[in-house]
């Protein structure tokens, strides 16, 4: 028998592959690296997401394919691998104190970030339903366990069991959705697809099969009503690891999210832009009304991520180009801004204890005058405040929805957003305008977590001052 | 006339896999999915895949299901308990209800539609001249080789994550 | 000059940055240098930008300035440019003049307070003035918008300075959310803008708004005049801006003058050429003002507190200006912005300065006879107090009366007649108030036995020292304060009456809105003059009737020593005579309307949503039960749902 072997472009898959090796070079690394060295594995990590960078640059504006179509480098995706890797690296540097702090100071967390980071980057740019399910399964394998890392803390572990729980079981949807679609068309391939669909529009095996990957991808970017994991794991998990998952999950998942819908089932983009424009009203609201009544900062954060899914969810509905670089943009400055904000709460933390409360927030402008300026500024801008970073965003999601005739979608959106204010000004007059409260003196911030602020601050007001570039960055779209 | 064993393998697999949910005896549990995994594997056979059929016996039903009864006898759980009452009353009706209606839908759609007819790449008139084991080998190193390597990196995933979660602490 | 123009907005921001990062650093007279120094170095740019703009050819005096593309969006793109012509300049200088003063002003009103809440105050006040000015700058309705949400944001952060307040707190939440109830009639209407024009920026929507269907050019200009509603503080959203006198007085008179409520009016004007198209949306701003105008100004007939009043007034005032720009008389309504900031702002600093030297006491039938302690500050009030009462040759008189005139004029008489009521009104409130403060008996003691309540003592705390002393404040608060009188007094020959003399207003803002000749006789005209003149002195004559001419409380020294709560009694009963004498049914009315319609009715409903809100919320945790079975039930229920309506659709 002869064998054809398929286009083994491994440029293609760089970035993901330097990830991996990076990994797997911290893996072993690990093993002669002392206990009080062992942050050196996490700059390791590091250098290797910022090599990974660079190669994702490298493939900027030349999109391509490998393995039998499989996966490709498209501007879309390599956007979203360098939202991801952007992603992680803030985490990391977020990480390598608070590791030490929370007695977890191991390399198999930086590890296990960067297999992560690999299943992230594989997502976002694969065109296979297969690679698209593997790689789910290979950015939260890790995340179940690093939410879990904290042995010591039964929440930390119960987290991490809950979050494999559910997890698992939306992954059975997935693949059960993946198998319906199989059986319709006789491809996973996301543009064969397509063209099956084309011919055979009335398919009914293939409506239940995007349905079922629906909710599989529902369930990991957070969506009511598949969203009740996120505030009992985002507040279970290790607070490093919660920014991580906050943000690179959606990045990947969403970027698998809109290739799986807008290249392979645009002919049934009328019956599943309903059921997401229903899904996007219902996660806005509960997640904003959900978040109001927060009294703990990492939950008012976790229900504030579920409303952001909300709006970036309004872009897929939006569908188009500008539904598409509206919701990369969206990505990117709410990953910044996100990991901002948890990351004021690690820079915030004594030792092991944490400022979770909001009223423990009480005059921490005074004893951190920085740290707390720039948590206002994350905070105004997941409300939309302008000119940051997140009401170009939001700007950028409404008008492309105005654009296609969804304004009621939009204008719910803006309701939200307003809405949404109220809670996200909270902790900042709490910082600002009482008392320090007794138990919680100022101590040293980590000078890295301090970085990992300010890089994070300069992406905010950046993007919300001067846009242009991202937008433009933003726009190239899929290869198809 | 050639369908009556796969209907049977399917029931059976179908009534041992609710059997591994609803049995109290984790001891019970592990059989009942051997008794999945090896009707499985006969439909294998049915499909003209003796290779896969041989290793799903092999590795499934012999290596890890072992495994599992070994891990169930050296920790001895016992039998599950009762689910907390109270709060969760609703749970157990409700879970049938909507279960049976998913289970419903799905039918539905299957029954509605007429499945495409057209023939794949693997024909058993293919596999028989080029050989079941050979035709996987080549599946998976050629078409299939991206997703064979990202299965290797979530195998090792799962044992480092296995190591962190279960090592004592130094 | 004019290439300059983004200076305006960013030396204030320039300041707030500074202050935000280094106060806690800084010497208090450097943080107060930086900050008055920045405003005022805006003032100047935009004075240079005025004459620039003035010196050039009269017919294109509109400059748009570029600076940058902000958003691109697919066909379109939002830039970052400023806007310069007679209407933003006169903005400009209004914002920052009298902001400057009141910055001035603050240096000494903020001086008991501690050292980072003094830096904070500035930041917050510099940031107040750069978000207006982004306001009046931008030339396109996203800037507007960003204008218009940070200064929310900054009117949160200021109404709520004093948080360990309570009514501090809860004013600034109430000034918030009740004004995004108008932010989301302002947002739908800029999307509904986008919508219909494919565009944002001002001078393309005007000039194709002709093109444009009227019936959704009425409601787009709805949907913007319900922000204006919220902003500008008109019924229903009016209730957040009494409240907002919580806040530290320099922050009272920027709201109240130079900044936020005057955003609505504003707006309206800028929109001139969307609302000119739309007769129905015009009247509904006509008529909203007009009510606001005379339902507030009943109300501040019976208040007590003295910035109670005064914000009371301010409403009333920003319903002249809506009839202004209701009716089509943009220039009228600007000018009476204009000469409301001079004279309003007086007004509270001057108020201010009564309780800088009263630690804190505001309430009326506390203070009194403050004119002999008290006389640059006393001469300063009754400058601005004359001005707002429309007395002749005040500044006031004028802006009023082509309000007035131009209501008549267009044959609105109903609201003509409305006008003239609320003159008399005004000029009622104003001068009640200002002899209740600065004449009469003293009711205050200068010992320590008055009982201090729980409010007092936190308000002594804040000025550092306990027993009442009436002193005139320092020169840094009453020098602002003669300024403000000079142009209160002066501050309205810009727009004179053509019977009197050359309208300069009117020809200033020809390049923007079209001349708004009156066609009225002289005679007419002589007619409406004397008409809100004698409702003005009217007003006045009736309030020194009751509070002076008649000296109903017996004053002795050993009453005065006998306690102030026989004092306030006796106050008391003079106001209810009073009523029952001239205003019987008025002043019913007047605390029906407050209690009732105010306090029940609107707060009710305020609560009655955060109530629902709260309630929604609790449901939605007690989802929240942490079992895993019961969230795979949920998500396996919802996936039923999908799918069974992906099957049947």
């Amino acid at each position: 028998m002869s064998l054809s072997v398929p286009d083994l472009n491994f440029r293609v898959i760089a970035p993901a592959l330097i990830v991996a090796l990076t990994a797997l070079i911290v893996l072993l690394a690990e093993l002669v690296t002392p206990a009080p060295r062992k942050r050196w594995l996490g700059v390791l990590g590091l250098i290797g997401l910022l090599i990974a960078a660079g190669a994702t640059v490298g493939l900027w504006g030349a999109p391509a394919s490998a393995f039998g179509g499989m996966v490709v480098a498209d501007n879309f995706g390599l956007f979203l691998t360098l939202v991801i890797l952007l992603g992680a690296a803030l985490s990391i540097l977020l990480a390598l104190d608070f590791v030490r702090a929370h007695r977890v100071d191991q390399g198999e967390y930086y590890v296990l970030v960067l297999f992560a980071v690999v299943g992230m980057i594989l997502m976002a740019t694969a065109t296979d339903l297969i690679v698209i399910f593997l790689a789910l399964e290979l950015l939260s394998l890790p995340l179940y366990i690093l939410a879990a890392f904290k042995r010591a803390d039964a929440r930390s572990l119960e987290a991490g069991l809950k979050y494999f729980l559910l997890g698992a079981f939306s992954s059975a949807f997935f693949l059960y959705g993946i198998a319906f679609i199989f059986g319709g068309t006789g491809t996973t391939n996301l543009m064969k697809i397509a063209d099956a669909l084309a011919k055979n529009p009335r398919n009914d095996l293939l409506l239940v099969g995007a349905g079922l990957l629906l909710v599989g991808f529902a369930f990991k970017v957070a969506l009511v009503p598949f969203h009740w994991w996120t505030p009992d794991v985002y507040d279970g998990a290790p607070t490093a690891v919660t920014a991580f998952m906050s943000v690179g999950v959606k990045a990947a998942a969403f970027g698998a999210f809109f290739r799986a819908f807008l290249v392979a089932l645009p002919a049934f983009a009328f019956d599943w832009r309903i059921v997401l424009a229903a899904l996007a009203v219902l996660t806005m609201t509960l997640g904003n009304v959900a978040a109001l009544l927060q009294s703990n900062v990492k939950r008012m954060l976790a229900y504030s991520s579920i409303a952001h899914a909300g709006y970036i969810l309004i872009a897929l509905v939006a569908m188009g180009a500008s539904g598409l670089s509206s919701a990369l943009f969206y990505l990117l400055a709410y990953t910044l801004t996100n990991l901002g904000a948890f990351g004021a709460v690690i820079a915030l933390s004594d030792g092991e204890r944490e400022r979770l409360e909001i009223r423990d927030w009480g005059g921490a402008a005074r004893q951190y005058p920085f740290i707390a300026a720039m948590f206002a500024i994350f905070m105004l801008s997941l409300a939309g405040f302008p000119p940051l970073a997140g009401f170009t965003g939001k700007f950028l999601i409404f008008s492309a929805a105005v654009e296609t005739g969804w304004a009621w979608l939009a204008v719910i959106g803006v309701l939200n957003s307003l809405v949404s204010a109220y809670f996200y000004l909270r902790p900042i007059v709490q910082m600002y305008m009482s008392e320090p409260v007794p138990g919680w003196d100022r101590i040293r911030v980590a000078p890295l977590v301090a970085l990992a602020l300010v890089l994070a601050l300069i992406g905010v007001i950046a993007l919300g001052l001067y846009p242009t570039p991202a937008i433009v960055m933003a726009t190239g779209g899929f290869l198809r | 006339m050639e369908s009556i064993p796969f209907y049977f393998l399917a029931a059976l697999a179908v009534l041992a896999a609710l059997g591994v949910v609803v049995m109290r005896d984790p001891v019970y549990s592990a059989l009942a999915l051997a008794v999945v995994l090896t009707a499985l594997a006969g439909l294998y056979v049915l499909l003209s895949a003796p290779f896969l059929a041989a290793a799903q016996v092999m590795i499934y039903a012999g290596a890890i299901l072992i495994l599992f009864v070994f891990v169930i006898m050296l920790l001895s759980p016992g039998r599950e308990g009762d689910a907390p009452r109270g709060a969760l009353k609703w749970q157990r009706p409700l879970a049938v209800i909507f279960g049976g209606a998913l289970v419903a839908q799905l039918a539905l759609v299957l029954l509605m539609t007429i499945l495409p007819t057209g023939r794949g790449l693997y024909t058993p008139e293919y596999l028989a001249q080029i050989g079941s084991t050979q035709a996987v080998g080549a599946a998976l190193f050629t078409d299939y080789l991206l997703p064979f390597e990202i299965t290797s990196l979530l195998l090792l995933v799962a044992m480092v994550g296995v190591i962190v979660l279960a090592k004592k602490k130094s | 000059m004019i290439n300059s123009l983004w200076l305006i907005p960013a030396l204030p921001l320039a300041g707030a940055t500074i202050n935000a990062i280094f106060s806690r650093k800084l010497p208090r007279w450097l943080v107060s240098v930086i900050a008055c120094g920045a405003v005022g170095a805006s003032f100047v740019v935009s004075l240079l930008a005025f004459f620039a703009m003035q010196s050039t050819d009269e017919h294109h005096r509109v400059f748009n300035v570029s600076l940058f593309t902000w958003i691109p969006v697919a066909d379109f793109k939002v830039d970052v440019a400023f806007l310069l012509d007679p209407l933003s300049a006169l903005m400009l200088l209004v914002v920052t003049g009298v902001g400057f003063l009141i910055h001035v002003y603050s240096i000494g009103y903020m001086d008991a307070e501690r050292d980072d809440g003094y830096g904070h105050f500035f930041t917050y006040l510099n940031l107040f003035i750069f978000s207006m000015l982004m306001l009046v700058l931008g030339s396109n309705y996203l800037l507007m918008y960003v204008g218009w949400e940070l200064v929310g944001l900054c009117s949160y952060l200021l109404i709520s300075f004093w948080f360990h307040k309570p009514e501090a707190a809860s004013a600034g939440k109430k000034a918030f959310i009740t004004t995004r109830v108008g932010d989301f009639g302002f947002g739908l209407g800029v999307l509904l803008i986008f919508t219909t024009f494919g565009t944002l920026d001002f001078a393309d929507i005007f000039a194709h708004a002709k093109l444009i269907d009227q019936s959704l050019i009425t409601i787009i200009t709805l949907l913007l005049f319900a922000g204006a509603v919220g902003k500008s503080a008109q019924i229903p959203l009016y209730v957040w801006l009494p409240d907002a006198m919580e806040g530290p007085t320099p922050v009272s008179a920027l709201i109240h003058a130079a900044t936020m409520v005057t955003a609505g009016v504003y707006m309206v004007a800028r929109s001139h050429a969307l609302f000119e198209l739309s007769p129905f949306s015009s009247e509904v701003v006509a008529w909203t003002g007009a009510l606001t105008a005379i339902y507030t100004a009943t109300i501040a007939l019976v208040q007590m507190d003295l910035k109670r009043v005064l914000a009371y007034s301010t409403i009333s005032q920003l319903g002249y200006m809506f009839v202004a720009v209701g009716i089509g008389a943009y220039g009228a309504g600007i000018f009476h912005l204009m000469t409301h900031a001079f004279f309003k702002a007086l007004l509270f600093l001057g108020a201010g300065s009564v309780m800088h030297a009263m630690n804190g006491i505001i309430d009326m039938r506390q203070l009194g006879g403050l004119r002999a302690k008290m006389p640059r500050t006393y001469i300063t009030f009754l400058a601005a107090a004359l001005a707002i009462a429309g007395f002749p040759f005040f500044a006031g008189f004028f802006s009023k009366d082509e309000i007035l005139a131009s209501a008549f004029a267009t044959g609105h008489t109903a609201i003509w007649v409305i006008g003239l009521i609320t003159a008399g009104l005004t000029a009622f409130y104003i001068f009640r108030a200002f002899f209740l403060t600065f004449h009469t008996e003293p009711r205050w003691t200068t010992d320590d036995r008055r009982p201090l309540t729980e409010d007092d003592s936190h308000r002594s705390s804040v000025n550092g020292h306990r027993s009442v002393h009436p002193h005139e404040s320092p020169a840094v608060m009453t020098i602002p304060l003669a300024i403000l009188a000079v142009l209160s007094v002066i501050g309205g020959f810009a727009g004179m009456p053509k019977v009197m003399g050359a309208n300069f207003l009117e020809h200033y803002f020809e390049p923007v809105f079209k001349p708004h000749d009156l066609h009225l006789a002289a005679s007419t005209e002589w007619m409406l003059i004397g008409a809100s003149v004698a409702a003005g002195l009217l007003g006045i004559a009736l309030a020194y009737w009751f509070y002076i001419a008649r000296p109903t409380i017996p004053v002795t020294l050993a009453r005065r020593f006998s306690g102030i709560y026989n004092l306030l009694w006796h106050k008391y009963w003079i106001d209810e005579i009073y009523s029952w004498l001239f205003v019987d049914k008025g002043y019913r009315l007047a605390m029906f309307l407050w209690q009732v319609l105010d306090v029940k009715i609107i707060d009710g409903a305020a609560n009655g949503l955060g109530r629902a809100t709260a309630a929604l919320s609790r449901v939605t945790r007690s989802w929240q039960s942490g079992y895993a079975r019961a969230y795979a039930l949920m998500m396996l229920i919802a996936t039923v749902i999908v799918l069974g309506w992906l099957i049947l659709r």
